[in-house]
């Protein structure tokens, strides 16, 4: 490294970091904000049997809001979000929970929290069809089931039905919620506990009034992630419940393969609106920059 | 060292129980790929074979899913490159205060909270108005980097949080410029932290399905294919694409940790602390 | 892909046109020596992207067209819906549109693909009269619905508007076509089935299923319907609004009633739910149907007594392809009624447009079996070897003409289309 004199900068450190956000700022802005827009314009758009065509009507919006599947697809699709995000928090917390505090040394921990991760990494399509050879009405869990004799005959309602579509989901995006939880979990400073033990605390009181509210922040980002995931599945909702079954998403991305773009950009508006003002209640009680 | 308490147990099953659930149906499409030559795609197993497994590699009678792999490969290549040296740029930028930070800050979390279908068709439209051709390479490549810029960015947060400025005032007070101390300060004691980000880009790339359904034209990835074979395939190759597929990933994880091994000994070996404390 | 400049490919077009007709003829049949030895090496260069159902895009035909014709065909297989779209907002993705007539309903207005002249079509005047007159046979009435002929033709070569009868403009070269019905499980259900009105009995209540794609979908349930003596139909092709709603309330109550156990978008998935027992009676396509067979589980494509619900598909060309492309897609399509074709896809179950020409590609137990209904002498074998019906064993439905001509209605276009896609979409969120 040559030691040169410090010679005057030819940009100013802000200019300087507006050129190494550009790349990032372009992409996002073509890529997402731009698009958002279109979604919004194409909404009050016409269309016909094979294409869409500008125009400025709210036939698309009117259809939304007086049809009365619109109001069943929303409730369905929040019950679908409700169950799953009850499952991954209790499931998420718990193996966070055991993982920072109940095992002690950081390899352990590192290894066995890799061991969770590692199949996030693997296609989720063919982690979701996994589940219905397993579910079937002659899957494993029946037979197994049935061999036991806990059961006389098949259970109908463990695959292609609104249980299905839970299980899924939980499955899929439970590690949304251990990571973040973990993260908060491990940065909780340790004398706290401690001192608390020490103050006479059973382990369950630290758990519910130290733990708990520390590890609040870890489950708000956590949750963000398994609504957002889980208001904008259509895929996983039409696997598992056998097409039965209707999410927001999937009237969207049946309206797309009908060639309706602009009701598809018109729910999808509404979606994101919806999504949104989830998030945003969410995020009031969390800083998400500090929490990393 | 204290006696473990009755509910490390219980938690510990607890735990058990949920490895068992994230890898049980993958072991049960593992299994189910090894069916005989005339077994379906549910049990019970009709012979045992690997059948299955060179009929992967003879031609299909539908579809090309080696194209599409080596399309997904080229793609998750492409992903993973931008998203860490962007990734690295922004978290520097970031750093400081700028005018439109937060902004900004907002724009790329709203990239992960915006849902993935949205993406895909907000992209899809502007490429169909603008009448530009829908391909993997470009609308694919640039929707997918909404998805894999976030978190990119996030762990560079987390990275930058952590990370002790001292070093970088002690190469300027000798004289470094600011293009050097990056150079040869600050991105050697980050790198260990950017083969997580380059992983999470290349298997968020690689994996990505709803954000690339309407953007990747007349060429399918491989999720696209998959998707493709689960409405296309009767027989169990389909299974033993999964088992492939989810052996390919797992192995492009272990070349990563080992990676990161090597990086996080050699720079032990020299003295460095930068990765101390971050998982 | 290698594109010709389109310069050279026009000058080159015009020496060649005169000698198409001729040389389609001789390029049909592989021989491909003689031939100015310009174009039969720039052939080579051409590759025609085509896309189009699983059914029908099978690599095999690739690697068959590379043989006979030399140039390359890719193929893309896709879900109905994709295709619909692709062939509606992509056309300068493909040269080649595989799709039903149906489709062609629905898209032609968007000025993707263009007319073909039947003059160039070798085996023209040998396409059964279903595509041409719409007629089987003479005395045949014309099913309900969007029958192929009716959106077979157009006026002239940039014709917009779909023509009566034959005008030498052909939208959809046809390729392939069959009549459905309700496939069931005898082994399951233990007693005859003879009517569409069986898909709602409650007795199969949870074991049902239907296809989840509306033009095809509203089609069977108007059979269903129908035959219950629940709703009379004016047209079942062309249903008012009342029609519909009635139709779709009918089957609402039906699903809320638990009576579906699922539904499936490609006829892959039909095959998963029959073969692993999940439904017992289903609407369901004919491949699927031995399909299933094939696994050694009994599954019988039973035919019925209102009839059967028909489809066809046939082949596009994009409105982008001139020429060199474009005379080498007129070799394609010639090549395609040329018979070895038709030969593998009457031995999966499904009938060619042109079956006196398929007839040289199949053996004659094949012939008996597939198209004259006979038993079987030996072992029926798919086109990729695998035995697919034992010997003694007689088609479901019978022969070519009693099966075709049981034809009830056929996948619908409506007027009232966007009506209906809404009501089905409703239902199936129901």
């Amino acid at each position: 490294m040559s030691v040169e004199g410090r010679k005057r900068p030819f940009f100013t450190a802000e200019q300087v970091s507006w050129i190494l956000v550009a790349p990032l700022l372009i992409i996002l802005l073509f890529f997402l904000f731009l698009p958002m827009l279109t979604l919004i314009q194409v909404s009050f758009w016409d269309y016909n049997e094979w294409t869409f065509f500008p125009a400025f009507i709210f036939d698309n919006y009117v259809y939304i809001f007086t049809s009365n599947v619109t109001f069943a697809t929303y409730w369905k699709t929040i019950q679908l979000t409700l169950w799953t995000w009850f499952f991954c928090t209790v499931i998420g917390f718990t193996v966070a929970y055991f993982l920072a505090f109940h095992v002690r040394s950081l390899t352990w921990q590192i290894a066995l929290f890799l061991l969770c991760t590692i199949p996030f990494w693997t296609s989720n399509i063919i982690r979701m069809i996994s589940w219905i050879p397993f579910l079937g009405r002659n899957g494993i869990a029946n037979s197994a089931l049935l061999e036991v004799g806990l059961i006389d005959a098949p259970l109908e309602w463990l695959l292609f039905s609104d249980f299905a579509v839970v299980l899924a989901f939980v499955h899929l995006f439970t590690l949304f919620m251990v990571v973040p939880v973990f993260n908060t979990m491990m940065r909780i400073d340790k004398s706290l506990i401690e001192a608390a033990r020490d103050a006479g605390a059973s382990g369950f009181r630290i758990l519910i009034e130290v733990i708990l509210p520390l590890a609040k922040p870890g489950i708000m980002i956590g949750s963000i992630f398994v609504v957002t995931l889980v208001m904008g599945d259509f895929i996983t909702v039409r696997f598992m419940s056998g097409g039965q079954s209707t999410s927001v998403g999937r009237v969207i991305s049946n309206e797309i393969a009908l060639l309706q773009y602009p009701a598809a950009a018109a729910n999808a508006v509404v979606l994101l609106a919806t999504v949104t003002l989830i998030i945003a209640v969410m995020v009031r009680y969390v800083d998400i920059r500090k929490e990393l | 060292m204290e006696r473990r308490v009755p509910s490390f147990y219980l938690l510990g099953a607890f735990f058990a129980l949920f490895i068992l659930f994230l890898y049980g149906p993958t072991l049960t499409i593992g299994i189910l790929s090894f069916q005989g030559p005339n077994g379906g795609l549910t049990f019970p197993m009709n012979g045992a074979s690997v059948h299955w497994f060179a009929n992967l590699f003879e031609q299909q009678a539908v579809g090309d899913f080696w194209g599409a792999f080596s399309r997904s490969l080229i793609l998750g290549l492409m992903v993973m490159v931008s998203t860490v040296s962007l990734s690295v740029m922004a978290g520097l930028a970031f750093r400081e205060r700028f005018r439109g930070a937060n902004i900004l800050f907002y724009l790329t979390i709203s990239s992960l909270i915006i849902p993935s279908i949205l993406v895909s068709l907000g992209v899809g439209l502007i490429f169909n108005i603008l009448d530009w051709e829908v391909q993997w390479y470009s609308s694919g490549f640039g929707a997918q980097l909404t998805w894999t810029l976030p978190f990119g960015l996030l762990i560079m947060f987390a990275v930058f949080n952590r990370f002790d400025k001292s070093y970088e005032e002690a190469a300027r007070d000798l004289g470094a410029s600011w293009w050097q101390t990056i150079r040869f300060v600050v991105l050697p004691m980050i790198a260990p932290m950017l083969i997580g980000v380059a992983l999470f880009g290349f298997t968020l790339s690689y994996d990505e399905f709803a954000r690339t359904l309407l953007t990747a034209g007349s060429k399918n990835t491989l999720p696209l294919e998959i998707f493709g074979m689960t409405t296309n395939v009767t027989t169990p190759v389909l299974y033993a694409l999964g088992t492939m597929t989810t052996a390919f990933s797992l192995g492009i994880i272990m070349v990563f940790l080992v990676f990161a091994y090597w990086m996080r000994a050699r720079s032990r070996r020299l003295g460095n602390d930068a990765g101390k404390g971050m998982v | 892909m290698k594109k010709i400049p389109l310069k050279a490919a026009l000058s080159r077009r015009s020496v060649l046109k005169g000698a198409a007709a001729v040389t389609g003829a001789a390029i049909g049949s592989g021989a491909i020596t003689g031939f100015p030895t310009i174009w039969a090496q720039n052939i080579k260069n051409v590759t025609l992207r085509q896309f189009g159902t699983g059914v029908s895009n099978l690599n095999e035909f690739a690697a068959k067209v590379s043989e006979d014709l030399g140039f390359t065909l890719e193929m893309t297989a896709l879900d109905s819906d994709s295709v619909t779209q692709r062939a509606a907002t992509q056309p300068k993705s493909f040269d080649i549109a595989d799709i039903e007539y149906w489709i062609c309903k629905k898209v032609w207005g968007a000025g993707n693909l263009q007319a073909m002249d039947t003059s160039k079509i070798k085996n023209y005047d040998k396409i059964v009269g279903i595509f041409k007159s719409g007629k089987l046979t003479p005395e045949s009435v014309i099913a309900q619905g969007t029958a192929p002929h009716s959106v077979g033709f157009v006026d002239g070569p940039n014709g917009k508007s779909f023509a009566s009868s034959e005008t030498g403009w052909m939208t959809l070269i046809p390729t392939i076509y069959n009549a459905d019905t309700l496939g069931i499980r005898p082994d399951l259900i233990g007693r005859p089935i003879s009517t569409w009105a069986e898909l709602l009995n409650p007795e199969f209540k949870g074991k049902a299923s239907i296809l989840d794609i509306s033009s095809i979908g509203i089609m069977d349930a108007a059979m269903v319907c129908e035959s219950m003596g629940e709703v009379t139909y004016g047209d079942k092709g062309n249903m008012t609004k009342e029609e519909i709603d009635k139709t779709m309330a009918i089957f609402t109550d039906a699903k809320k009633a638990g009576q579906f156990r699922a539904f499936w978008k490609s006829f892959d998935e039909s095959v998963n739910l029959m073969a692993s027992g999940e439904v017992v009676i289903q609407s369901m396509w004919s491949p699927a149907i031995t399909a299933v067979r094939s696994k050694g589980i009994p599954c019988v494509y039973q035919p019925l007594k209102e009839g059967y619900r028909s489809w066809g598909g046939g082949l596009g060309l994009s409105a982008n392809l001139s020429g060199l492309e474009l005379e080498a897609a007129y070799e394609y399509i010639n090549w395609y009624l040329d018979g070895w074709v038709g030969g593998f896809l009457m031995r999966q179950g499904y009938y060619s447009a042109v079956p006196s020409t398929s007839k040289n590609y199949m053996s004659e137990d094949e012939w008996g079996f597939w198209f004259e209904g006979k038993p079987a002498q030996g072992d029926i074998k798919n086109p990729f070897g695998k035995v697919m019906e034992k010997a003694g064993t007689i088609r479901d439905g019978g022969s070519f003409y009693d099966r075709m001509g049981a034809v009830a209605c056929w996948n619908a276009v409506m007027d009232e289309n966007k009506y209906m896609v809404r009501k089905w979409n409703e239902f199936i969120a129901a």
